[in-house]
């Protein structure tokens, strides 16, 4: 070990007084600090701009005037996706996805307003972020700065004579292994940092950040022991750049997109305009409200008629009309869960298929974990498009029951031809203060970190086989030096 | 073949601040072997690269066949065979398809059966003409770069240490054939460390110190050919002087 | 040219090369034959839908009667078909929907939605020919060029090979010819494939070949530049894979958040909800009054009676154009904004090659952020077309028909320019 500890400081020297090694890393600090200042700002200003439209959103609808109960159906409210605390390190697929959602009466709407739609083509090149910087930048210093560690003691003929002095091939993978590590340490600082303050900042997540950093610290381990493996297997120096290139390249870069494009083979997604065009189709199916003799509503109608013991809907204690209103929205509501649960389940399984091929790339891996620690995964959005949907019923149905109670069947009746009658069927305003606001409960921080278990389980599977791949290609080394 | 062989005058090379030849002066008739004798750094090299015209003379002229490398250096290098200190060819490729390669590089074409003869000449067994070279003995890989040569068929042949590391018995076969190419009228400017080599075969024995000829020797047709006295106090006394620089 | 012929030989003899050229084509065909099934993917749903909207329109023709609830629920299906070359270089075509409906309605509150994918799939990019040759080719030319010279130096070769006469145009010229020629042959009968059976226009098709044959050139002068200066194959290799990194991850990424930060656009979710509210707003206002504010936008209705009711479906729709007309300004700005934020990306691309060729694939290929906005012109020019269509019906009592309800106008997919 003491041996190991002199090889390190030898090669930290060496990289010291090298010009392009201390460049490399000042480039890559500083780097890391724009991207880490840029993206916490980005951030911070979307948050703000986010909870701002909610406040006004909700405000204005309590602003609102007298009204039938109907038109507030329709004016509907909008709910806008939050941004957790630790998104600025992250912001994973909050830019590729609609962060606005209108929720109003009879319709399912698509969360739109998404940066990758307000950007130039530039962003699909990918963004500035500290995650980025680590996941795809970091990797590609260490390979530059550890390629020829090894190759260069065997070219230059230094090997024979370190081993003939009594270190081991052990002792020198390790010492090599050491020196890059702090050269991993480095470049993971800035990230560390940034996630420790998060996790002052915001104490509740601290438990994600921890699990964040330890992926980063995981993944920046698999690379250096690889690196320093692949330096001693490699015949020359060019060999181990051009092959840890070439990895580097299939890792960060390939895999990525290959396992998208095969998630979307595997597991097609019907377009928006299809299913909205399928559940109409179904619902009309299931209870026609333009139809007259439509069963379902005839049914309805029979059944709330022997409930309240009438014969007509006049005598009901209630506006019928409000009942059919929500009797159609829990209809309808029914059929968006159903073809939600679709999609959900089909997208759910696509980021499924994308974490098995993290098995090939644990910059997937690494991903996932920044992904679901940072709660800028598919599941924060799914659950957000849930909860919205859970929300816009409650509040459709409130307001339905609002109309079924507040409002006389008579005037309700003649509201479109009698100016008087459509007076009266305004009711107070202070009835729309009470509908709940929209509370995004996004997965929690225990969620987030069972989340990343399987990804973190699949990066400490990666490093342990690259310690083994290291520990045997001490064994080449000696073989090959001797 | 014959031709106006190799001659050097005056030559003046940089490298940086550092005159590398000093006014070095030779002559290598057709028909004649000369071997330049030197320590290392004396400029042996330098000398071949300013012939081949692959570095830029500052003062001087070298002239090769008649031809100047400043002036004429495709014509230079169309008549220059050069043999290089390690004999580098491509390791992927066999003797035969090596040697077809560099001829094709020249622009030269030639048969089947004139590459056989080359390959017996220098005795390179049929059996390996078309096995790749990473599987060749460094003899064997130096027999196909003399093959090479030989197939160029250029009135100057320079060679850099040509028999380094090579066995006393191919060396042999080796000097054997500069002396059959030496009588087709070939002008050999041979570069060499080995100085018993030299005795044998050299018509002169050049000695460089410090980017100069020092001095030289011409063969008698006597047995010693050479003043071997005289030859031995001055390559001994070129030595000390090397190491002492 | 024999020359050439005996460098892509001798260059097809090293297995490292050959190796990464195959990787190369056989990237660059599974990347066709994504997009090429992308793409088929894309027609299938515009023609799924087409259908899907023919029954939808069957069953609401049975109820709506009136000019109004036609106007109301009938949905229109709207189109931007892949143009033939969109395989090879897909675009924003995964995040921006391929297909909307429209109806008459205020039109700022429909035509930003979205597309149901995952984000996390469009996260990373796509795998289509345009990666395989921005991003992989020039790894493969870069692995092909490092050590052009410096191996041969490396090795010991180099003054034996600088020896031979005219090794300048007999070895070095072909040498680099070679590399360029083989990844270009890796790369472009592939495309060509995908064109063929895309059936894309000879005249599209030669201009993307251009431009690949640019892209190949560009790396090639500038590896073959690296390589022949004095740097050893380690070095060589580095500073290529390093410039290689900057010009495709960190400069575009970089030039992103320049660009965002020096172009504000306004908030979109705010244009939204400002229809929101000038549509909304209405029902409480004065009728007559929103009736007259919307006469000076069709003067030719004006002579429509005022309303007998309190609620007319002509009143709904005028305050539906209203809505509209109230964030135009707005609205106007928000597409500018992002047209302008494109422009400047125009720009920085002017600097940095690789960009600029990808951007004119997309651009040939139909599949921009200029085509997006064309197709959502188009959006809008089709729907004032819907929305005046209805208006003789709604103000001049002009009698609806089902023979009316059938002969409302389809939206073209041609492209306007």
């Amino acid at each position: 070990m003491r041996r190991a500890v002199l090889i390190a400081r030898a090669e930290l020297a060496l990289m010291f007084r090298s010009h392009v090694a201390l460049i490399g890393v000042i480039a890559l600090l500083l780097l890391s600090a724009i991207a880490a200042a840029t993206s916490q700002a980005h951030m911070a200003q979307e948050r703000f701009s986010r909870l701002a439209n909610q406040t006004q959103t909700d405000a204005l609808f309590e602003a609102q005037p007298a009204r039938h109960p109907h038109r507030m159906v329709h004016y509907g409210s909008y709910v806008y996706r939050p941004i957790g605390p630790l998104a600025g390190f992250e912001p994973g697929i909050d830019p590729f996805s609609g962060t606005t959602l209108y929720l109003e009466g009879h319709r399912q709407n698509s969360a739109t307003i998404s940066a990758v739609r307000e950007n130039s083509s530039l962003m699909r090149f990918g963004q500035l972020t500290p995650a980025f910087v680590l996941q795809t930048l970091a990797p590609l210093l260490l390979i530059f700065l550890g390629f020829s560690m090894i190759t260069r003691e065997h070219m230059r003929g230094s090997l024979r004579l370190l081993l003939t002095t009594g270190v081991t091939p052990r002792d020198l993978i390790l010492g090599k292994s050491l020196a890059l590590g702090l050269v991993g340490l480095i470049a993971l600082a800035p990230a560390w940092l940034a996630l420790l303050m998060m996790a002052i900042a915001e104490p509740s997540e601290a438990g994600a950040a921890a699990l964040m950093a330890l992926g980063y610290g995981l993944y920046v381990l698999i690379w250096v022991f690889g690196i320093v493996a692949a330096s001693a297997l490699a015949q020359s120096g060019q060999a181990a750049l051009l092959s840890l290139i070439g990895i580097w390249c299939f890792i960060a870069i390939v895999a990525p997109r290959g396992a998208a494009e095969l998630a979307g083979r595997l597991e097609p997604l019907e377009t928006r305009a299809a299913t909205d065009l399928m559940i109409q189709a179904e619902l009309r199916q299931l209870g026609d409200s333009h139809n007259p003799d439509d069963p379902f509503f005839a049914a309805f109608k029979a059944r709330t008629l022997a409930q309240y013991g009438v014969t007509k809907i006049e005598d009901l204690p209630f506006n019928f009309r409000g009942a059919v209103s929500a009797e159609g929205e829990a209809l309808t509501s029914r059929l968006f869960d159903k073809y939600f649960v679709e999609l959900a389940t089909t997208q759910r399984t696509q980021s499924q298929i994308v974490s098995l091929v993290s098995i090939a790339s644990p910059a997937i891996a690494v991903r996932r974990i920044s992904m679901a620690g940072a709660g800028t995964d598919l599941e924060t959005h799914l659950r957000f498009l849930q909860q919205s949907e859970a929300h816009r019923f409650a509040m459709v149905q409130y307001l339905n029951r609002l109309h079924r109670d507040k409002l006389s069947q008579a005037d309700d009746a003649a509201r479109s031809k009698d100016p008087l009658a459509e007076q009266r069927t305004r009711i107070a305003a202070d009835n729309w203060a009470k509908v709940p606001d929209f509370a995004f409960k996004p997965t929690s921080a225990k969620e987030r970190m069972l989340a990343a278990i399987a990804p973190i389980l699949t990066l400490a599977f990666w490093l342990a086989s690259v310690m083994v791949l290291a520990g045997w290609s001490a064994r080449v080394l000696r073989a090959r030096a001797l | 073949m014959g031709g106006q062989g190799l001659d050097l005058r005056d030559l003046v090379v940089k490298r940086g601040n550092r005159n590398v030849l000093e006014g070095l002066s030779l002559t290598v008739p057709a028909g004649q072997i000369y071997a330049l004798l030197g320590g290392n750094g004396a400029g042996k090299s330098t000398a071949l690269f300013a012939a081949l015209g692959l570095l830029p003379v500052t003062s001087g002229q070298a002239l090769v066949d008649g031809k100047d490398p400043a002036h004429q250096p495709e014509a230079v290098r169309a008549s220059i065979a050069y043999l290089p200190e390690t004999v580098a060819l491509y390791e992927h490729l066999s003797a035969r398809e090596n040697v077809d390669y560099f001829l094709s590089l020249a622009g030269q074409i030639r048969t089947k059966a004139q590459i056989e003869e080359a390959f017996a000449q220098v005795r390179l067994a049929p059996a390996v003409h078309d096995q790749r070279l990473s599987a060749f003995s460094k003899g064997m890989r130096q027999k196909t770069a003399i093959a090479l040569a030989l197939l160029r068929q250029t009135p100057v042949l320079l060679l850099d240490e040509p028999t380094t590391g090579l066995d006393p018995q191919a060396t042999q076969d080796f000097h054997t054939l500069l002396l059959e190419l030496k009588s087709t009228g070939v002008a050999i400017l041979m570069v060499t460390h080995d100085l018993l080599g030299a005795i044998d075969v050299a018509d002169t024995i050049g000695l460089m110190i410090d980017g100069k000829l020092a001095s030289q020797w011409h063969a008698r047709n006597s047995i010693p050919r050479f003043d071997l006295q005289g030859l031995y106090a001055a390559f001994t006394h070129a030595r000390i002087g090397n190491t002492s620089a | 040219m024999k020359h050439f012929w005996r460098e892509v030989g001798f260059l097809l003899r090293q297995r490292a090369s050959v190796w990464a050229v195959t990787l190369l084509a056989g990237l660059a065909l599974l990347s066709v034959g994504l997009g090429l099934h992308d793409v088929a993917k894309q027609k299938a749903a515009i023609s799924q839908v087409i259908d899907l909207q023919k029954q939808d329109s069957a069953a609401i023709k049975v109820f709506a009667t009136e000019a109004g609830d036609a106007a109301y629920y009938r949905f229109h299906p709207t189109w931007n078909p892949p143009a033939p070359l969109a395989f090879a270089a897909l675009g924003q075509r995964d995040i921006a929907p391929s297909i909307m409906r429209i109806r008459a309605l205020a039109l700022e509150g429909q035509i930003h939605e979205n597309e149901a994918q995952n984000p996390e799939l469009a996260l990373p990019g796509r795998f289509d020919f345009a990666f395989v040759l921005i991003y992989l080719a020039p790894l493969v030319l870069i692995v092909l060029f490092y050590d052009l010279w410096s191996g041969e130096r490396e090795a010991g070769r180099l003054a034996s090979l600088e020896a031979m006469p005219l090794a300048r145009s007999h070895l070095w010229f072909p040498r680099i010819l070679a590399r360029f020629g083989v990844v270009s042959a890796a790369l472009i009968p592939v495309f060509w494939i995908g064109a063929l059976i895309s059936g894309a226009g000879l005249r599209d098709t030669i201009a993307f070949t251009g431009l690949i044959v640019a892209l190949l050139g560009f790396w090639t002068l500038f590896a073959a530049w690296i390589a022949k200066g004095r740097g050893g194959s380690p070095t060589n290799a580095a500073v290529l894979a390093t410039v290689w990194f900057a010009i495709t991850l960190i400069a575009p990424a970089g030039a992103n958040l320049v660009i965002n930060a020096t172009t504000p656009i306004p908030d979109g979710a705010a244009i939204l909800r400002e229809n929101r509210e000038a549509v909304h707003d209405a029902w409480d206002l004065d009728r007559a009054a929103t009736l007259q504010r919307f006469y000076k936008f069709h003067p030719e209705l004006a002579s429509s009676p005022p309303m007998q009711r309190p609620f007319e479906w002509k009143w709904y729709f005028a305050f539906q154009h209203l809505g509209d007309q109230q964030v135009e300004s707005l609205s106007t700005f928000y597409r500018t904004g992002i047209a302008k934020r494109d422009a400047r990306a125009g720009l920085v691309a002017l600097a940095l090659p690789p960009l600029a060729i990808q951007r004119a694939f997309h651009r040939i290929a139909n599949t921009d952020l200029a085509a997006q906005s064309a197709y959502q012109d188009r959006i809008r020019a089709y729907h004032t077309q819907l929305r005046t269509y209805y208006y003789p019906y709604l103000f001049l009592a002009k009698p609806f028909t089902p023979a009316d309800f059938d002969a409302t106008p389809e939206f073209s997919d041609r492209l306007a320019e």
